[in-house]
C-alpha cells in the first residue's frame, strides 16, 4: 500500500507540474490570447484539447458503468454525445467561427443586434457552465482525496487553486496546452486496461474487435438466469425516450458553450472542419471503448463473483465494498452469491479495472492521474467560458466598452479565479440539486442555445426580437416539462425529464419563426453577414455582390 | 480583390448544401432510423453483437467519424475547385473579427 501511495502521488504530482508548467510557457500576454488562442491552435491539437474540454470526469469514470447498468438503453449517451459533433461541425461551428467574435453569446447579441439577447445567452453560459463545473471540482476532489489520503474537502480545494492558478495565467492558450497534454494522459489511462483486459479474456488485444464474443456470452448467460438481457432494446425506458434522449444530447452538444468556444481557436473555418473531424476521432476512441468495458466488467462479475462462496470472493471485492461501490449480501442464505444479490455503483467498472485484471500499482496511479486530467481539463475550459461571459459579455460589451486590453485581462483573469474558488466552495457540499441540474444541462442547451444558432446562422430573416422569445420560449417549455415530468407525473409517450430538449428545441424554433416573421427584418448589413458564413474567408458577400480576395491564398 | 458573378458564389453554397444534406441524412439513418428498427434488427448480427447493439455502440460513432473526414476532405476539394485556397489558409486571419 505504501508503494502504491508513493507511485500514484508521485504520477499525480509530475502531471500536475506539467500543467503548471505548460501555464507559465503559454502566459497570455493580450486579450485575444485570453479568449481565443491567438486563433493560431491546429487543427489536430484542437481535436485533442476539444476531446478534453468535453470528456469529464463523468465520461472517464462514469459512462461505462451506466451502459454496464442499463445494457442497450446506455448507448443512446455514446451516439448522442458524438452525434452532436456532426451538427455542431455542419451546422455551427465553422460559421460562428467565421463570424469571428470570442465568444457564443456575443455572436448572438451582434448578429441579433440584440443587448437582451446577448445578456440572457451570457446568463445561460454561465448557469450551465458552473453547475457543470461544480460536478468536474467534487470528482477531482474525491480523486485526489482517496489517493492523497486526506479528506474530499482538500482534495477538492487542491483541485481548485491548481485550475485558477493555470487557467488565470495562461487563458485560453495557457488551457488549450494543457487540454492537449490532459488528452493524452487521459486517453493513455483509459485504453491501457481495457487493453489487457481483453487480451486475458479474449486472446485478442484489440477490445473493439473483441467484445463481440463476450456480448454474445452475455446474451446466453443471461438467457440462463432469466434476467433481462443486456442487448435488448428499450428494456429501461420506452423507445420514444431513446430517441428523444437521442435528439437532446445530440443538440444540446452542439449548444454548449464551452465546446463552441475552441472552435474560435482556430485560424480559419477549413481548420474549425477539421478540428471537428479530429476530435471526434479522438473522442471516439473513449467512446467506443466503454461499451467495451461495459461488457468485460459485466462478464467478470457474472463468470468470477457471482456463483462464488460468499466465503471466498476474489480479492479485489473487498476494498470496493468498503468504500460502498459493491454490494453482496447472501439474500436468500445459501452461501452463494447470485448475481441478483450483487448491486453495484456505475463508478466502480473503469476505477476497478485494474485490480479486477491485475496490472499492478502503476497503472492504478495512472487511472487516478487520468481521472483527474478528465475532470481538470473539464472544468478549466467551463472557467475559461464563465470568466470570457463574465468579463467580455458582460463587462466589456456592456458595463465599459472604453477599457484597455490591459484592463480587459486583468477583468478576465480576476473573473476566472473567483469563479473557480465560488465552484470550488459549492462543490465541498454539493446540493443535491447539482446532479439534477447536470442532467438537464443537454435539454437546457438544446431549448436555448442549439435553436438561436442554427437560425442565426441558415435564416436571415430571423431577428432580435425572434431569437429572444425564442431562448426564453425554449427555456420555459424545457423546464415545465422537466417539472411535469419529474414530479407532476405527465409525460408524452413515455419520454421523461432528460428528453426534454426536443420539445424544448421544437418550441424554441417554432416561436422565433414566427415572431421573427411578425416582426421588422433585420438590416441589410446583417442579413448581408448571414449570407457571407456561406463562404470561405476568402470570399465577401455585400451589398448583393460576391468580391473574393485572392491575396488570401497565399 | 476582385469581383465575381454571384453564380458562381451559389454554385459553391448549392454544393456545400449537397454535401452537408448528404452527410446529416446518413448520420440520421445509422442513429435514429437504426434505433427506430432496434427491435426488428435483434435477429441479425454481425461480429458476434446483434446488429442492433452494435450500430450503437459502434456503427453508428464510426460513421460520424467517417463523415467529418469525408466532409472535411471534399470540402477542402471543393474548395480548391472554386480557386480558392490554392496553397493552405491556415495562417490568415477573417477581416471582419473584433480581434482589437
Amino acid at each position: 500500500m505504501d508503494t502504491q501511495f508513493l507511485v500514484s502521488l508521485a504520477l499525480i504530482v509530475a502531471t500536475f507540474g506539467l500543467y503548471i508548467g505548460i501555464a507559465i510557457f503559454n502566459k497570455a500576454k493580450e486579450t485575444s490570447d485570453f479568449y481565443v488562442a491567438n486563433r493560431s491552435v491546429s487543427s489536430v491539437y484542437n481535436g485533442m484539447a476539444i476531446g478534453a474540454d468535453w470528456m469529464s470526469a463523468a465520461s472517464f469514470i462514469g459512462m461505462a458503468g451506466t451502459i454496464m447498468i442499463l445494457g442497450y438503453d446506455g448507448l443512446a449517451y455514446i451516439m448522442g454525445w458524438t452525434g452532436g459533433y456532426l451538427l455542431l461541425t455542419f451546422l455551427i461551428a465553422p460559421q460562428l467561427r467565421k463570424y469571428g467574435r470570442y465568444t457564443v453569446p456575443e455572436f448572438i447579441g451582434d448578429r441579433y443586434q440584440s443587448d437582451v439577447a446577448r445578456l440572457i445567452a451570457a446568463l445561460a453560459t454561465i448557469i450551465i457552465s458552473f453547475t457543470y463545473s461544480i460536478g468536474q471540482l467534487s470528482g477531482s476532489g474525491v480523486v485526489i482525496g482517496r489517493l492523497l489520503e486526506v479528506n474530499t474537502a482538500t482534495g477538492t480545494m487542491i483541485g481548485v487553486v491548481l485550475i485558477a492558478f493555470y487557467s488565470a495565467l495562461g487563458g485560453m492558450k495557457g488551457i488549450t496546452w494543457t487540454q492537449v497534454a490532459q488528452y493524452v494522459i487521459l486517453i493513455t489511462a483509459y485504453l491501457i486496461p481495457v487493453i489487457f483486459m481483453s487480451l486475458q479474456l479474449t486472446n485478442n488485444p484489440i477490445p473493439w474487435l473483441s467484445y463481440g464474443e463476450i456480448v454474445g456470452q452475455l446474451q446466453d448467460l443471461d438467457k440462463q438466469l432469466g434476467v433481462s438481457e443486456y442487448v435488448v432494446p428499450f428494456t429501461e425506458a420506452t423507445k420514444w425516450q431513446f430517441l428523444a434522449l437521442l435528439f437532446t444530447l445530440m443538440a444540446g452538444t452542439a449548444g454548449l458553450p464551452h465546446v463552441i468556444g475552441r472552435f474560435f481557436t482556430v485560424p480559419t473555418m477549413k481548420a474549425a472542419r477539421w478540428s471537428g473531424a479530429w476530435a471526434l476521432l479522438f473522442i471516439g476512441l473513449l467512446y467506443l471503448s466503454a461499451p467495451a468495458y461495459a461488457a468485460f466488467s459485466r462478464f467478470i462479475l457474472m463468470t468470477k463473483v457471482a456463483g462464488s462462496s460468499i466465503n471466498n470472493l476474489p480479492a479485489w471485492t473487498s476494498s470496493w465494498v468498503d468504500t460502498g461501490q459493491l454490494s453482496v449480501a447472501d439474500q436468500n442464505g445459501d452461501g452463494i452469491l447470485q448475481w441478483t444479490e450483487l448491486i453495484i455503483s456505475k463508478d466502480i467498472v473503469v476505477m476497478a479495472t485494474p485490480e479486477i485484471a491485475d496490472l499492478g500499482i502503476f497503472v492504478i496511479g495512472l487511472m487516478a492521474a487520468g481521472a483527474m486530467a478528465a475532470a481538470l481539463s473539464t472544468a478549466g475550459g467551463l472557467m475559461i467560458s464563465i470568466s470570457a461571459a463574465l468579463s467580455h459579455d458582460i463587462y466589456f460589451r456592456s458595463i465599459n466598452p472604453n477599457a484597455s486590453d490591459k484592463k480587459r485581462l486583468s477583468v478576465g483573469r480576476w473573473s476566472i479565479i473567483i469563479a473557480t474558488v465560488v465552484a470550488g466552495l459549492v462543490a465541498l457540499n454539493p446540493p443535491g440539486a447539482i446532479t439534477q441540474i447536470v442532467a438537464w444541462a443537454f435539454a437546457l442547451a438544446s431549448g436555448s442555445f442549439f435553436p438561436a444558432l442554427v437560425l442565426g446562422v441558415w435564416w436571415k430573416r430571423s431577428n432580435g426580437p425572434g431569437v429572444i422569445a425564442g431562448m426564453l420560449t425554449g427555456l420555459t417549455v424545457t423546464l415545465a416539462y422537466i417539472f411535469a415530468a419529474k414530479y407532476g407525473g405527465f409525460t408524452i409517450l413515455g419520454i421523461i425529464d432528460t428528453g426534454a430538449g426536443v420539445f424544448g428545441a421544437t418550441s424554441a424554433i417554432i416561436t422565433n419563426i414566427i415572431v421573427s416573421l411578425a416582426t421588422q427584418a433585420p438590416p441589410q448589413k446583417i442579413q448581408d453577414e448571414v449570407i457571407d458564413l456561406r463562404y470561405p474567408e476568402q470570399i465577401t458577400y455585400k451589398n448583393g455582390e460576391v468580391w473574393i480576395d485572392e491575396s488570401k491564398n497565399a | 480583390m476582385r469581383k465575381i458573378d454571384k453564380k458562381e458564389a451559389d454554385a459553391y453554397f448549392r454544393a456545400r448544401v449537397i454535401l452537408i444534406t448528404s452527410c446529416l441524412a446518413i448520420g440520421f439513418i445509422v442513429s435514429y432510423l437504426v434505433v427506430f428498427l432496434a427491435e426488428s434488427l435483434l435477429n441479425f448480427s454481425f461480429n458476434g453483437f446483434p446488429l442492433s447493439y452494435y450500430m450503437g455502440a459502434q456503427g453508428a460513432v464510426i460513421t460520424f467519424i467517417l463523415l467529418l473526414f469525408a466532409n472535411a476532405i471534399i470540402s477542402d476539394k471543393l474548395d480548391a475547385k472554386f480557386g480558392l485556397a490554392k496553397k493552405t489558409n491556415q495562417e490568415m486571419d477573417t477581416g471582419n473579427t473584433l480581434n482589437q
